[in-house]
């Protein structure tokens, strides 16, 4: 998120588009903190929840409209003449000119300039900046360019009027004046909103595109970079951020660096070539990148073998291997072996069936957990004999994170350290030590390996500190944060690090092999004193005060321990503060700055900024760091357009209104063998109505965790589905009875729970009905607690993707629902 | 006696996470029951000897026509005049020092009377230990200076733990904005030592009128009566006792002497 | 919302022995008092009587605890406006005056019966406290349905005073005493407070007003009205005042009287239950 939770206290207005109370409740209290001071909530959901109670306007949309929603606000603000005007034109690309072969969607009856109808994909080169003689992107500062962002982005939103969106969404359209009058009034240099997200806008084959629109509007409202403004990713599981910083993802390496595709990068020159931005603080991205195959490879790193370059595994196409990707091929029997670390992919995962028949045609399956999952024991799921799968399973007992040391890096970037509360009991090891014994005997099992490609996993190091067993955690940390990979000394021959050394910032990397960093955003975590003494800024333990609100003192946010990022645009151009009340840095021209002249930047958190850049110096007025352009993208060219475009979701009960595509038109659908991913036509009627997936706060994701633990197992009755009275009156079903909701998947047996926090939309003149279905249920839990096992949600849900990284679409598809178990 | 020690429930700020409900199981080492349906989030229906902390889920629709979901944890209500402590015939029922109801578990034989005469149906029959149980405000935790685990466990301090008057002025604030927030029917309840049972240590800000939340309008003392009953059980007896005499000092007519 | 205690059947019978014990033993003293020599017979069956019944009570009393070994425990503690408190005491006491006047009476030495008077007119006390301390005790909770009426603990005095004078009246006619002098006047005694309890009967429904629901409309009125109301007080009185010369029918309407006692105590302590 580009925020801090801790900020949101300063919002004047929130608009959660998930369900934070339920699914993040220790960050609402900020929230509600906010609220306590007036601010007002707005809460977008299909269905009435927790955070609803709490809100001041509960929003109902149907499913898989976020687009038209977030569309319709946007053509709300620029035809009111809501936005943010100063910092629109400066702080956003919407002055930029566009080359005036592109074409918007609404040009394009849905598609922009470029589509490519037999290969399905597009090509990109209109959507592209005019640039003058001297290659920079011609701007109008009035705004007024036909070919102009602004203008571009009016155009395409033309089409989202308020009677569109209540056609569309669901939403009354008298509902949805009141959402856009409430939220854009708070914009300008004395206000700030922030917009929360989570699965709600990701989970769809638009997923990339809905957070776009949702950061499009923050931009043209001056909302980012400004405290109690914010684009508020609300991250999953305890250490998710940590898992994406670290890239536990198919396409990426940590530090947010493309993992390397085969054909596109064969050596490292190319990859940096490619993947090199000519602007912004990305420039620097051949340090971040060598170092970190340092940090793999250590001495065996040189320039002379591409640092490595080589030995890194390379991605055979843009989907490859991403989660979906994974059990395709391993149904079609392409991966013989897995090993599903602290995940439970025959509940969790779309298309569980799927995952589930995948999984019982593997040689071997090595399952480490805390609790015997439902993965582990997939070879006896329900409707299998065991006699018929010949995968052999291993199961390894794991440590919690209380039973051992390490970070977590939670959903405002803040890295946290934890120490072992208890040791572990019996076997059970650390996610750390497996790994490194594991390593440990594959590395002497190639120890005689004469072949190139296996050199830098034999000189990879997997020790550290005195036990080569169990890992120091710390060590860790400090590879993670960088460290010097020889003795570097200053420009004067001055010594700054012995080799070894922890690096104090990243922005000590170098691209020569001297420095090593494992990520490189966590720069400086671990510091260390030239004694060798580590400082784990991740364990420090101030917390905010009335002094610093933010809390710095208070583990160590990366990068640079920044609480809010872009937070230049926190003042304006000349480098004050928009208005007093929404201050955050400003630049003192007083203060004590560069040797040869005064001038910093200075305020309430880190700078996210060239602290010495004077407002008026070269790019003194641009906050975006982070894009080659240094400002903030309203025209952001991704796989599916530059502007996020309205489709229906791939199973949707109506026709998209918006345009003749009725879904996105690049949006990844596989192919399954077997009727194994079979989906529902549009508008069918043997599923009419739309469901969606989603969590509550007493359970767990696949409820491995929350199932089995009785305090938390006992919260809820059973499994169930949250039915509308109004569908509930026409298919004759009591609250409490059983019911069956079948997709073209499968199907499942839960409770009905009927309620008045449901109620049908109406969709261009006709009614569309929805339910919800949590998915925490599968076949382990409590003997004791009957309700604690369930039919598993996700035998419903279908193996479809966002075209950029591959998101499952489990908040919107369809399904029916037949009284009683049939 | 002590400074009186108070929980303030805000319900303005519950957001029904029972991390409360939980906290409290877990810190009080509670067992886990099997649930009832109850149509809605809520589990368990009523207040049981391992459900001490018990969050519950109203639906009421508003008078605009709107949703609102009630949201409440409910707890003992640490009575200042209490129903149960006046029933107990051991003296297993007790008040701290910090005003606080707690049971004595060592010295419960079981009578169950406690039961039947809490106003709010808090206190429970363990079967286990053959023993009432109910909230002990987690007299262990506070006298060694930590608050209430279920207060400690609330994300967004709708449970605060303090001192009585200081959380009761904080309240009286907090109707006021909320009441200027437009939430008209907001209101403390419990809050007020004139009022009913001489005022709740465990006081509660409501956002609707009382029986909303399954809370009687104006509780009272069950052994408000026991004065009148047993003069009119005098005035039985003496009818009954005058009937008897009236029959015996007769003379019997009839034959057969005994 | 509100809890009720879960006491059922073992409070049922204890409500139901202590009336009578209570009942019988007030009965034996005023006879015993106030009665002629011949009336000794009729004292003595009282006395006898309420001894084992204070013993069964006592023991249901304890049984019916969570943790039975800590009875001794009600007895640590004396809160005189508890009715459970002082009930356990006033047990425990009247338990001892039983012991006394059935160990008195069976000696005919004079001062053995003027201390047996004596006892017994202080007994009385003790005995009507045992017949209706369970009305105020149930009338004193939180439960609308026992406690809106401000009558139970005179309703069951009336009661307890009318079952015990019943049990007297039937053991009599068991040994062969019916039709005597101590018969008549016990008779008509229960008539008396047959009647005094329709009384107080109606006059509680009228101070319970909504919350007699239980009673009036539960899965209990018919037991109510049925096996209270018309078998056990109506029948009886209408017995007593048409027939009360058939000594047999005088039975009769003594195990009614007794029928109506018990489904009194049976109805009012399980109406509540759910
Ligand atoms: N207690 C608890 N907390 C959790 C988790 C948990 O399992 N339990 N899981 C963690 C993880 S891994 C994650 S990723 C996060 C997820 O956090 P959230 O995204 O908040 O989780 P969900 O409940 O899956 O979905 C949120 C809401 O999206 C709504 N929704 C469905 N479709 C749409 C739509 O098109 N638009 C809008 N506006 N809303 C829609 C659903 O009704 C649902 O209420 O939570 C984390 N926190
Ligand atoms: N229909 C539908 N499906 C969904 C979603 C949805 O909203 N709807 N949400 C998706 C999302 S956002 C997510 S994050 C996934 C989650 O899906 P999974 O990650 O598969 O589900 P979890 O239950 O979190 O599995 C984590 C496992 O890790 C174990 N564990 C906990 N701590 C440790 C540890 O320290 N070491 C090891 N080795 N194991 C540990 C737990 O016991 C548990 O079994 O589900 C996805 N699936
Ligand atoms: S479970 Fe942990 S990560 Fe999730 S809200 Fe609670 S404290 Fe935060
Ligand atoms: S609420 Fe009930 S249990 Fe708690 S102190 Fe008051 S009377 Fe006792
Ligand atoms: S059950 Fe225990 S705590 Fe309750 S009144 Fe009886 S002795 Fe007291
Ligand atoms: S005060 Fe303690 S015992 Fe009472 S509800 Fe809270 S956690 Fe439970
Ligand atoms: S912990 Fe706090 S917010 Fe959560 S249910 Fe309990 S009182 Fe409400
Ligand atoms: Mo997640």
């Amino acid at each position: 998120m580009t925020t801090n939770l801790i900020d949101i206290q300063h919002a004047d207005v929130i608009m959660a588009t998930s369900n934070m109370a339920e699914n993040h409740p220790v960050g609402f209290q900020w929230v509600m903190k906010a609220k306590e001071r007036g601010a007002k909530l707005i809460h977008v959901d299909p269905r009435y929840t927790r955070t609803s109670a709490a809100a001041d306007l509960h929003v109902p949309i149907r499913s898989g409209t976020n687009i038209a929603f977030f569309g319709g606000l946007i053509h709300h603000a620029i035809e009111n003449n809501l936005y943010f005007k100063d910092y629109v034109v400066h702080y956003t690309n919407a002055s930029f000119l566009i080359d005036p072969a592109f074409k918007t969607a609404t040009d394009g009856d849905g598609l922009f300039s470029g589509f490519d109808t037999s290969k399905k994909t597009y090509d990109r080169s209109t959507w592209k900046y005019q640039l003058d003689a001297d290659g920079n992107p011609k701007r109008d500062l009035t705004l007024k360019d036909p070919h102009s962002v602004f203008q571009l982005l009016r155009r395409h939103y033309s089409r989202y009027t308020p009677d569109m969106v209540e056609r569309v969404c669901g939403i009354p359209k008298a509902k949805f004046l009141a959402v856009a009058k409430l939220y854009c009034e708070h914009s300008g240099p004395e206000k700030t909103g922030a917009i929360t997200y989570a699965l709600n806008l990701t989970q769809h084959t638009t997923g990339v595109e809905n957070i776009r629109a949702l950061c499009m509007l923050q931009l043209l409202l001056g909302n980012v970079g400004r405290p109690g403004g914010g684009v508020v990713a609300l991250r999953g599981h305890a250490n998710v951020q940590g898992a994406t910083d670290l890239e536990l993802l198919f396409h990426e390496l940590p530090g947010y660096m493309a993992q390397p595709l085969r054909d596109v990068h064969p050596d490292l020159a190319t990859y940096l070539d490619k993947e090199t931005p000519k602007g912004g603080y990305w420039i620097n991205k051949p340090k971040f990148f060598i170092s970190l195959l340092k940090a793999f490879y250590g001495d065996a790193a040189t320039e002379k073998n591409e640092y490595g370059y080589q030995w890194l595994p390379k991605r055979a196409s843009a989907d490859a291997y991403s989660h979906q990707h994974i059990f395709v091929d391993m149904y079609a029997g392409k991966i013989r072996g897995f090993l599903a670390m602290g995940q439970n992919p025959a509940v969790g995962g779309p298309n569980a069936k799927l995952a589930r028949a995948a999984m019982q045609k593997l040689d071997w399956l090595v399952v480490n957990d805390i609790f015997i999952t439902e993965t582990a024991e997939v070879w006896k799921a329900p409707g299998t004999n065991p006699k018929d799968v010949k995968t052999e399973v291993f199961f390894f007992p794991m440590a919690p994170a209380a039973e051992k040391d390490g970070s977590l890096t939670n959903t405002m970037r803040l890295i946290q350290w934890h120490e072992a509360a208890v040791k572990p009991p019996g076997d059970c090891t650390s996610d750390a030590a497996f790994i490194v014994r594991l390593a440990h005997r594959l590395q002497k099992l190639y120890a005689g390996s004469k072949k190139d490609r296996d050199q830098g996993f034999r000189a990879a190091n997997f020790t550290y500190g005195e036990h080569p067993d169990e890992p120091n955690m710390e060590l860790v940390l400090k590879e993670i944060s960088g460290y010097a990979a020889r003795d570097i000394a200053d420009k004067d021959g001055k010594p700054l690090y012995k080799k070894g050394q922890a690096l104090s910032t990243f922005a000590h990397l170098t691209d020569d092999g001297a420095t090593a960093g494992g990520c490189w955003i966590y720069g400086g975590v671990i510091n260390e004193t030239p004694d060798g003494k580590l400082v784990n800024r991740a364990a420090s333990r101030k917390p905010a005060d009335a002094k610093d609100y933010l809390g710095h003192g208070w583990g160590f946010a990366w990068p640079a321990n920044r609480r809010l990022l872009y937070n230049r645009a926190s003042a304006d151009l000349t480098g004050k503060p928009w208005s007093e009340k929404k201050k955050l840095i400003w630049w003192d021209p007083q203060a004590p700055g560069a040797p040869d002249k005064p001038g910093k930047w200075v305020g309430l958190d880190v700078p996210d900024f060239n602290a010495l850049l004077a407002p008026d110096g070269k790019n003194g007025d641009k906050p975006f760091i982070m894009r080659a352009d240094l400002v903030g993208a309203l025209f952001g060219p991704l796989v599916d357009g530059p502007f996020p475009e309205h489709y229906e979701p791939v199973e949707s009960p109506v026709v998209n209104l918006l345009s003749k595509q009725q879904r996105n038109p690049v949006a990844k659908i596989w192919e399954v063998p077997d009727e194994k991913n079979v989906l529902a036509p549009v508008g069918s009627k043997e599923f009419p109505y739309v469901i969606t997936t989603y969590r509550l706060t007493e359970h767990h994701l696949s409820g491995v965790m929350s199932r089995q633990l009785p305090f938390l197992a006992e919260l809820h009755h059973s499994h169930f589905a949250e039915i509308s009275h109004e569908l509930a009156g026409e298919l004759g079903i009591a609250n409490g009875e059983m019911v069956t909701v079948a997709s073209p998947r499968g199907k499942i047996h839960v409770r009905a729970m009927v309620t008045s926090r449901l109620k049908p939309f109406v969709v261009d003149g006709k009614k569309v009905h929805q339910i919800g279905v949590p998915w925490h249920w599968g076949y382990k839990g409590i003997d004791a607690l009957p309700g604690s096992k369930g039919d598993i949600t996700n035998d419903l849900s279908a193996t479809v993707g966002d075209p950029t990284v591959f998101i499952q679409e489990t908040k919107a598809f369809v399904c029916s629902v037949k009284k009683g178990v049939v | 006696m002590a400074r009186t020690l108070a929980m303030f429930t805000d319900t303005s700020l519950c957001i029904g996470c029972r991390a409360c409900q939980v906290a409290c199981k877990q810190w009080n080492e509670l067992g886990a029951e099997a649930p009832e349906w109850t149509g809605t989030y809520q589990n368990h229906a009523h207040f049981t000897d391992q459900t001490f902390r018990l969050v519950r889920f109203v639906e009421e629709p508003k008078p605009s026509g709107d949703l609102a979901w009630l949201l409440m944890s409910d707890v003992c209500k640490h009575c200042a005049q209490a129903g149960c402590l006046e029933a107990c015939p051991t003296g297993a029922i007790y008040r701290t020092e910090f005003g606080t109801v707690d049971i004595n578990q060592d010295v419960c034989n079981g009578c169950r009377y406690c039961v039947a005469s809490c106003p709010f149906g808090v206190v429970h029959f363990d079967d286990g230990s053959g023993t009432a149980r109910k909230c002990t405000f987690c007299n262990d935790r506070i006298h060694n200076g930590l608050g209430p685990a279920c207060a400690k466990a609330c994300p967004t301090d709708s449970i605060q733990f303090g001192f009585r008057d200081e959380l009761v002025a904080k309240a009286g604030k907090r109707v006021e904005t909320l009441k200027g927030m437009g939430f008209k029917e907001a209101q403390l309840y419990g809050a007020d030592t004139g009022g009913f049972l001489g005022g709740l240590n465990a006081f509660f800000l409501l956002l609707s009128k009382p029986s909303t939340y399954n809370l009687p309008e104006h509780p009272r003392l069950p052994q408000r009566n026991v004065v009148v009953d047993s003069l009119l059980s005098i005035g039985s007896a003496l009818v009954v006792g005058l009937g008897a005499i009236v029959s015996f000092r007769s003379r019997g007519k009839g034959d057969g002497d005994a | 919302m509100l809890k009720t205690p879960h006491w059922e059947m073992m409070i049922v019978w204890y409500f139901f022995l202590g009336g009578i014990a209570g009942g019988a033993y007030f009965t034996a003293a005023v006879a015993d008092a106030f009665g002629t020599a011949r009336d000794r017979a009729v004292a003595r069956i009282g006395y006898l009587v309420a001894l084992p019944l204070v013993v069964i009570c006592g023991a249901l009393l304890i049984a019916d605890l969570g943790v039975p070994m800590r009875f001794l425990n009600m007895l640590g503690t004396f809160k005189f406006w508890d009715p459970m408190s002082i009930g356990a005491w006033a047990l425990g006491v009247f338990g001892l005056f039983t012991f006394a006047s059935a160990l008195l009476s069976f000696s005919p030495s004079p001062p053995a019966v003027a201390w047996r008077r004596k006892i017994g007119l202080v007994g009385i006390f003790f005995g009507f406290f045992l017949a209706s301390y369970t009305g105020v005790l149930i009338s004193n909770t939180a439960l609308p349905f026992w406690s809106e009426g401000r009558l139970m603990g005179a309703l069951f005095l009336a009661s307890g005073a009318s079952t015990g004078m019943a049990t007297i009246a039937l053991i009599l006619f068991l040994t062969g005493g019916a039709g005597g002098e101590g018969w008549r006047k016990v008779k008509q005694a229960d008539r008396y407070a047959i009647g005094f309890e329709l009384c107080v009967l109606a006059l509680f429904l009228v101070l319970l007003g909504s919350a007699a629901a239980p009673l009036l409309g539960g899965r209990l009125a018919v037991l109510f009205w049925g096996g209270l109301v018309v078998v056990g007080l109506a029948v009886p009185l209408a017995l007593e005042l048409v027939a009360h010369r058939t000594a047999a029918l005088g039975a009769v309407s003594a195990v009614l009287v007794l029928v109506g006692g018990f489904v009194l105590r049976y109805v009012v302590v399980m109406s509540i239950q759910t």
